[in-house]
């Protein structure tokens, strides 16, 4: 992917556009929002990673410039405070996605495929395919491979998410935020036991095994093709 | 009540003094008045050696009737020789005395002297004007002392009601500003009296009180956010490095920790600046109805594999249709903290129950477990921020999950408690109705 990142803060900069680079990514950076506007309206980016706060136009203004433009790149905002409610405007500004500064590399990583993914036009769907693994949106059911599974409502959610980011590694926070909407971290675990519940339910007794636990980083549904 | 009682005595000691004052004084004139008679008569006696006494007497007691006045002539023995009143011991001086005829009022002033010749005169008067006067004195006295009674209680009630407004206001204020609504001030009357001076000291008081709050936190919110650029900048380099190392280089382990050690650290300003900004208020734009039954179903459901994977058992009981004005996202985390809690301090086998239900028209929430509980002398000390009951413990979290459940539930205006759930605990959080 072709990434634009407007930061300010060199040393932050760096330590992003080198990480994106060595995942395979192209990178752009501006250390302003003059700056930043300007590159983005280029259009040549297939994602922004924004700081909320820069000088001479701060992050939230400069998307805010962009959708008035009708520019739809996905925008993943960076900030280094988060106030009770800035996700929220950060998020009706027009950008997609929210990190807190100090943030896991992976985390980021994460966050920029599962945004790089989106199409650029949001399509309705009605069901979502994984492998063998069918979910259909309307009835809120599960098959796989003709059988069908029997989910509670929160683990389809988890599922969902984790088909429309097949072959990404979701994070645990993404997962919280996404499927829980805590934007808090409980102290219990219960991502973890979500997530062995759901496995046991769609993948024992089914080859291939599609839900993955990436140590240290989070989950990923991987399909091979 | 008690001024005006405190009023009439003043002014009951008053006439008190005044009439006695006033009756002393009339007696001593009257007994003047009869001195002087006395030494006249004496004077006409001594021509004749005071043998034309007994007839003096009787002269005068025809002219001016035994009503009123009164002689008494006795010889050295104490016989009686005239007058209308019997024989006495010799006195000297004035004197009071019973009438003769005693069913009758009022009494005698009298002045007696031994005469030269040995025989006791004596002269009284009765004192039928001083009696009058008297009676006048008292009547007067007793209006008066009604009248004063009435308008000292009238005029008592209209200022202690005054007062009463006025101190019941403060109160009100006062209320008011410990329910954390740290901008009302006192109201002023402009009368500029006692009142409004106080009034006016204390509003300045609030006035410096808020600015120092305010300061102080302003203070607290510079020093985390100052503190977190350098803790950024370090976990971002730590993290850097850790990606740079081959897994199973040596330096992996001493990074991990110290990642660890700087999240821990940042998660502690993370929570004492969100406690900050809700204390300060910011929940700006949440006074919306929330619908606390479905979020405690929903978190409760959530919690259940969690709980169960940990050998603890999960229940809740949710009345439906309950709903507070706040917000969601605040009173979400309030009930995860609490029930991190109740599975943090329980061992496997343990109960946890989250129950729901609206008492005296406000909704009420219970969580309680079947842990280790909150011995009850530390009940009031957990709320604050790092307070730990065993400091020695290996500290999980950052010791504020509790006082962030104070701040939230000091925003909503609701109300938190501890109890001993026999065993374990029992958390009540009650909201306004």
């Amino acid at each position: 992917m072709r990434i634009l990142i407007v930061e300010d803060d060199g040393e932050t900069a760096e330590l992003i556009a080198s990480g994106l680079a060595e995942e395979g990514h192209e990178i752009e950076l501006a250390g302003d929002g003059l700056d930043g506007l300007a590159r983005a309206r280029r259009k040549t980016a297939d994602l922004l990673i924004i700081d909320r706060m820069l000088p001479n136009l701060d992050g939230l203004s400069l998307v805010a410039k962009l959708r008035a433009d009708r520019d739809e790149t996905p925008v993943l905002f960076l900030t280094a405070m988060s106030r009770l409610h800035d996700r929220v405007t950060g998020l009706e500004a027009g950008g997609d996605d929210y990190l807190v500064k100090p943030f896991e590399f992976a985390e980021l990583v994460a966050r920029v495929a599962a945004l790089g993914r989106r199409p650029r036009r949001m399509l309705v769907e009605t069901t979502l395919k994984a492998a063998d693994l069918e979910l259909d949106l309307l009835t809120r059911r599960v098959r796989r491979a003709g059988r069908e599974i029997l989910l509670q409502p929160r683990e389809f959610r988890i599922l969902e998410y984790l088909v429309r980011n097949q072959n990404n590694t979701v994070t645990r926070t993404m997962l919280l935020e996404n499927v829980w909407e805590y934007h808090f971290d409980p102290r219990t675990n219960i991502v973890e036991s979500h997530l062995s519940r759901l496995r046991t339910k769609v993948d024992k007794g089914f080859t291939p095994e599609l839900i993955h636990t990436i140590r240290g980083t989070g989950y990923c549904l991987r399909v091979h093709n | 009540m008690l001024f005006a009682a405190f009023f009439c005595a003043a002014v009951l000691l008053l006439f008190g003094i005044t009439y006695i004052y006033a009756t002393k004084y009339a007696t001593q004139g009257e007994i003047a008045e009869i001195e002087v008679e006395f030494a006249r008569m004496i004077e006409e006696a001594r021509i004749s050696q005071y043998a034309a006494l007994p007839d003096m007497i009787a002269k005068r007691l025809r002219e001016r009737g035994s009503e009123h006045s009164f002689y008494l002539l006795q010889d050295r023995f104490g016989h009686k020789l005239a007058g209308n009143m019997a024989a006495m011991p010799p006195i000297e001086g004035g004197v009071r005395l019973n009438r003769p005829d005693k069913d009758k009022k009022p009494y005698v002033v009298a002045s007696g002297h031994t005469l030269e010749n040995g025989d006791f005169l004596l002269i009284g008067e009765d004192l039928v004007l001083l009696e009058e006067m008297d009676a006048v004195l008292i009547r007067s006295f007793g209006v008066s002392i009604a009248a004063t009674v009435l308008i000292a209680l009238v005029c008592g009630l209209l200022i202690s009601r005054n007062v009463l407004r006025r101190v019941a206001s403060v109160s009100a204020t006062s209320r008011s500003i410990i329910a954390g609504d740290m901008s009302t001030r006192i109201p002023l009357r402009g009368v500029d009296d006692e009142f409004d001076h106080l009034a006016k000291s204390v509003n300045d008081m609030l006035e410096r009180i808020e600015d120092l709050m305010q300061h102080t936190q302003q203070v607290a919110n510079d020093i985390a956010h100052d503190l977190r650029t350098p803790l950024t900048r370090l976990r971002q380099r730590l993290d850097r490095a850790r990606r740079r190392d081959p897994a199973d280089g040596a330096h992996h382990e001493v990074l991990d920790r110290s990642i660890e050690e700087v999240d821990a650290i940042l998660n502690t300003f993370t929570a004492l600046l969100r406690i900050a900004q809700i204390q300060a208020g910011g929940t700006v734009s949440s006074t919306n109805p929330v619908d606390l039954s479905q979020l405690l179903e929903s978190i409760s459901e959530d919690f259940v594999p969690a709980a169960r994977d940990g050998g603890r058992s999960m229940h809740a009981r949710i009345a439906p249709h309950l709903t507070v004005n706040g917000d969601r996202e605040l009173l979400t985390q309030m009930v995860v903290n609490l029930l991190d809690n109740a599975i943090l301090h329980s061992t496997p086998g343990a109960q946890i129950t989250v129950t729901a239900q609206q008492i005296a028209g406000a909704p009420q929430i219970v969580i309680a477990d079947t842990g280790q509980g909150i011995p009850r002398e530390e009940r009031a000390k957990v709320f604050r921020p790092f307070y730990r009951i065993e400091p020695s413990r290996q500290a999980e979290g950052s010791g504020l999950g509790l006082s962030l459940v104070a701040a939230i539930v000091n925003q909503h205006r609701a109300s938190i408690r501890l109890e001993d759930n026999l065993p374990g605990l029992r958390v009540v959080v009650a909201f306004p109705s």
